[in-house]
């Protein structure tokens, strides 16, 4: 069987939510690999997240904010573009490739944009094969 | 040995010997803890066996203090025995509670540490190839050594543990106190951290805290530091703000950024993940440029988060 | 927290939903998780009986949690949320699992976007069980208003406002009120007096005791939350250096218009070097002189009039300015009215005829010989001089675009519409109310179609052209139903502040201050004396980035907790 990857996506309410609605109301057709946690603002996904997901069994993450000068709440997408490249200095640490993670901004009107950014994903993310940290947390406990 | 006296042991698993260190720093106290306690078990500073362990009956000790990770089959062996052995089992310190700087280890794979440890350090005698193993057969007998681990665990990833008494080591008075509390019974619900605060060390630290915006990030000797104003406020890292108080604010109050020892907040999943969202969040830049150049200023950012708790974080090791 | 008694409802919506996702199956599965007590399925979950569906069971099974799995929450969360509270359970113990647009709609594969449908259904579940009930609290509405503006929208929304015995503060930055408007002569398509349109409100303005007005002021800081503003007016003063007051407001009403397009920017219209080559609000005051004259004092024999001068064009705005196209059929209609010999031409790109009467008005105007010449869009007709050979001042030269032809035409006056743009100082007054700006620098409504006077900034109204170019109706309407808006809302003399905020846990916080600079709604406080940072509920705007940021995890999202998050994290990948 071939690999499908698990993909949680993290999508701001306000902008990204809204573009893969729209994405939705226009038909627009992507892979079903990704499964979507809205939050208000991308300023609200803490790095422990994206941690606690790929420690669940996660292959990739995809945070979604607003387009830089355009956040709901003016500059929420900041703040999530400051702790974006500390966290990819730090999974690479952890010796977790950085393609397995990934911030995009995703206007309320690019619904043609997220299934874009989605497909191109899921097929990196395929390409990089299973991350399984979840089965490698798991085999730890039992082969010490 | 029917006494009233407290029935105590204390152990080191992979551990430097400073927890050890500060229970003999509790000063003019362990003499009250002598005379109020059987030491039935403590191999930094008592004579005795693992057999002497193994005869005790089940929940014969009261309180049990281990120290150190579990890095090898020893380690773990003597912490399930303790377990078996004791009513109460403290994990006393960063490194039983959370991995602790033996922790770090699991960024390095097994066989690279026991490479870089007997073959390719230049203070190992040159030709060298011998690794220990675990069991090696001679004279048609076999030698048993306790077995190496892939990777570093704390001390409740290989038994339940009743209460963590964090820090490295921890503050001594802390240390008494939780003693004193088991004296008199008055502990809290198991599976408590004890012996420290449910506020962040800032609570404590009686540097000045304003609003904080960062452009910089500084080493302590690049800057003149300003003794009375917050380190983190002065580019200078400091784990305080997501760390437990409870050891005396040792580290600012020495003009040195706390370095996390104490561990996680009540409720925060990952030391390590949270100060990163703290950290990054006040960087004074909206320019992704500027924003990487500031963050360049920071060295081995997993050193940092988790110098103290690399087992305990939600990804645990490194997968390279 | 008593023992989750949790219900799902997945639904069909028509074929919508089933033709690509085995709905049952996703029912099946739900049913199959603990806590789940009913899993029901239903063509129409937010129909009537959809919603009489979920009431009963929450009665029935004595449900405290509810989960549907439909569409958006985005389309329909305020409606389940309603059937949870008629069901007599707190509307925050309910969570949606989106299959519709962000499954069925986006998916061809049955299988697939099946099992999809159940991560996300048990996600709900998983993160259900820890909702908490929350409640709204409320606070006082102060029913002073703060109107910012003094043109149509801010004379009218004051009005509105005023005559229903509120007290309004008008600020206005000019020595005069009237804006844009009193620089205007006739209004299109009806040509009303702008002087008339105005004088009415001035004088009902100079009477009204509520309203106060503060010409030469400005807006320099505005703090607080919805109901509770503190206003800092500067008043007027040398260097900018005025006085300042405050002023205790509870809504604002951000009124401050358009400037127009500088036609200098276009070299080759000649605007400042061409003397009769003039705009429209130079035109306008000819009018307002009764003169149409040129430079020298002639009567023009040869207008032309420009259109899109700035609008409609990719070097300079993409937008159209909407009330240009009128505003030059009324000049084509006052040069003939006034020299019925004068040869009007008009060159546009599309003749934009949408208001009220407008069309028809094209249609008259078209009538009294006006020369129509169209123009490509992105291109530009060029004008020069003319030789002195020629019996006119200068030469316009367009490539005609329904004839295909390149055509040259005389010109003694060239009336350039000049089209609206967005103040250049719009970006300060955003800051200060805190509302944002689209792309054009144009204030953003909450909502472009569904609420469109309201901002992301609760007490913060827009009204007329800061919004969007616009017409004098479309201004007014905006003023007034921005008015009506506030005017609902003092009624209720408080205001009900929505349950999902951020809330510091003074017993957990250390106070060490990283969260007080990340609020852009300045909603966190820091008491210097208890040495702890706290939320002002009501200006907070539930974002969760000091949330996030606290290291101490002292911070509680309300609805989007770390607990609420990691269960749906766990959920999704179950």
């Amino acid at each position: 069987m071939s690999f499908e990857p698990k993909i949680v996506g993290f999508l701001c309410n306000w902008c990204s939510y809204t573009g893969a609605d729209l994405a939705g109301t226009s038909r627009i057709q992507y892979p079903p690999n990704i499964n979507i946690i809205r939050v208000m603002c991308s300023a609200r996904v803490e790095p422990d997240f994206v941690l606690r997901a790929l420690a669940g069994g996660a292959d990739g993450v995809l945070i979604c904010g607003c387009h830089p000068g355009d956040c709901h709440y003016s500059e929420g997408n900041y703040k999530a573009m400051r702790r974006y490249p500390l966290l990819k200095t730090l999974l690479k640490e952890y010796g977790v490739d950085n393609d397995r993670v990934r911030l995009e901004w995703v206007s309320a009107s690019e619904g043609q944009r997220f299934a874009d950014i989605v497909t191109d994903m899921t097929e990196r993310v395929r390409a990089l094969g299973p991350l399984r940290l979840k089965t490698d947390l798991q085999t730890d406990r039992v082969e010490r | 040995m029917a006494t009233n006296k407290l029935q105590v042991a204390i152990y080191w698993g992979a551990a430097c010997g400073g927890c050890d260190v500060a229970v003999l720093d509790t000063n003019e106290f362990i003499l009250d803890l002598a005379a109020a306690a059987d030491i039935r078990f403590w191999p930094i500073a008592v004579d005795g066996k693992y057999s002497d362990v193994e005869a005790m009956a089940d929940g014969e000790l009261d309180l049990a203090l281990f120290n150190g990770a579990v890095r090898n089959s020893e380690n773990e062996h003597v912490a399930k025995l303790l377990r078996k052995k004791s009513k109460v089992l403290v994990a006393l310190g960063s490194c039983a509670h959370m991995g602790g700087i033996p922790g770090l280890a699991n960024l390095a794979t097994k066989e690279e540490i026991l490479l870089t440890a007997y073959l390719a350090n230049p203070s190992v005698e040159p030709g060298n190839q011998t690794i220990p193993q675990a069991r090696t057969a001679i004279d048609g007998m076999t030698l048993e050594i306790p077995y190496f681990f892939k990777r570093v665990f704390r001390l409740a990833d290989v038994v339940d543990v009743d209460y963590f008494l964090p820090g490295c080591p921890p503050a001594p008075v802390q240390i008494r106190n939780v003693l004193l509390a088991v004296v008199k019974g008055e502990l809290p619900p198991r599976g408590s951290v004890v012996g420290a605060s449910d506020r962040a060390l800032c609570d404590d630290c009686p540097r000045t805290k304003s609003e904080k915006k960062l452009k910089a990030f500084h080493r302590p000797y690049e800057i003149v530091q300003d003794p009375t104003r917050c380190l983190l406020e002065q580019g200078i890292l400091c784990m305080g703000p997501a760390t437990r108080s409870g050891c005396g604010v040792r580290c600012p109050n020495s003009n040195q950024g706390c370095r996390g020892c104490y561990g996680p907040l009540p409720g925060v999943t990952d030391q390590g993940a949270k100060f990163l969202s703290a950290l990054a969040s006040i960087i004074d830049s909206k320019d992704p440029k500027e924003i990487d150049e500031i963050l360049a200023g920071l060295p081995d950012f997993i050193g940092l988060a988790y110098r103290f708790g690399l087992p305990a974080s939600t990804l645990q090791r490194s997968y390279r | 927290m008593e023992k989750p008694r949790i219900g799902v409802f997945v639904c069909n919506c028509g074929t919508n939903i089933s033709h690509i996702v085995d709905t049952e199956a996703v029912r099946a599965h739900a049913q199959a998780q603990p806590d789940v007590v009913v899993a029901t399925s239903y063509r129409y979950m937010c129909s009537t009986p959809g919603q009489e569906t979920i009431v009963k069971a929450i009665q029935e099974h004595q449900l405290n949690r509810v989960v549907v799995a439909a569409c958006s929450p985005r389309m329909h969360e305020k409606t389940f949320r309603g059937a949870c509270r008629h069901g007599g359970i707190n509307p925050f113990l309910f969570e949606m699992a989106n299959i519709r647009e962000q499954c069925s709609w986006v998916h061809q594969d049955r299988l697939a976007a099946t099992e999809k449908a159940k991560s996300l259904t048990t996600a709900a579940i998983h993160r259900v069980r820890h909702h908490r009930p929350l409640n709204s609290l409320s606070a006082e509405m102060c029913p002073t208003t703060l109107v910012l503006g003094g043109g149509i929208a801010g004379l009218t929304a004051a009005l509105e406002l005023a005559d229903s015995s509120n007290d309004v503060v008008l600020v206005e930055r000019t020595d005069a009120l009237g804006g844009n408007l009193a620089r205007v002569d006739l209004t299109a398509p009806h040509l009303d007096s702008a002087r008339d349109l105005l004088t009415e409100k001035l004088t009902r303005i100079a009477s009204n005791p509520r309203v106060t007005v503060l010409l030469r002021s400005e807006l320099v800081a505005l703090s607080g939350f919805v109901g509770n503003f503190t206003a800092t007016i500067r008043g007027p003063g040398g260097n900018g250096a005025g006085p300042e007051r405050q002023v205790r407001v509870g809504n604002v009403v951000v009124a401050t218009g358009y400037q127009e397009f500088d036609a200098g920017r276009i070299t080759h219209y000649g605007h400042g070097k061409l003397p009769n080559v003039v705009t429209s609000f130079e035109f306008e005051q000819m009018l307002r002189a009764g003169r149409i004259e040129t430079r020298d004092g002639r009567l023009p024999q040869y207008a032309a009039i420009i259109h899109c001068v700035g609008s409609r064009n990719r070097e300079f705005h993409p937008y159209c300015s909407r009330v240009c196209c009128m505003t030059a059929l009324k000049y084509a209609h006052e040069l003939k009215s006034a020299n019925p010999a004068c040869y009007v031409s008009d060159i546009y790109i599309d003749m934009h005829a949408f208001g009220k009467g407008c069309e028809e008005f094209y249609k008259a105007t078209s009538e009294v010989k006006t020369l129509f010449l169209m123009f490509e869009k992105n291109e530009h007709p060029v004008i020069r001089r003319a030789g002195p050979g020629e019996d006119c001042d200068m030469l316009i030269e367009v490539n005609e675009r329904l004839s295909g032809e390149r055509i040259e035409i005389p010109a003694d006056l060239v009336i350039l519409m000049v089209g609206v743009e967005a103040r250049s100082d719009a970006a300060e007054v955003a800051r200060l109310v805190n509302i944002s700006q689209d792309r054009e620098g144009w204030f953003m409504e909450s909502h472009p179609k569904l609420d469109p006077v309201a901002t992301t900034t609760d007490g913060i109204y827009i009204a007329g052209t800061c919004a969007a170019p616009k017409d004098i109706p479309d201004s007014v309407a905006q003023a007034r139903a921005a008015a009506a808006r506030i005017l609902a809302r003092i009624s209720k003399g408080r205001i009900e502040i929505d349950g999902v905020f951020a809330e510091v846990d003074e017993d957990r916080c250390s106070g060490c201050r990283i969260c007080n600079e990340l609020c852009p709604y300045s909603a966190i406080e820091f008491d210097e004396g208890k040495r702890r940072s706290h939320v002002i509920p009501a200006a907070c705007k539930a974002c969760g980035a000091c949330v996030a940021a606290c290291p101490s995890g002292a911070i509680t999202g309300h609805h989007f907790t770390a607990e609420q998050i990691h269960a749906q994290i766990d959920g999704v990948l179950a």
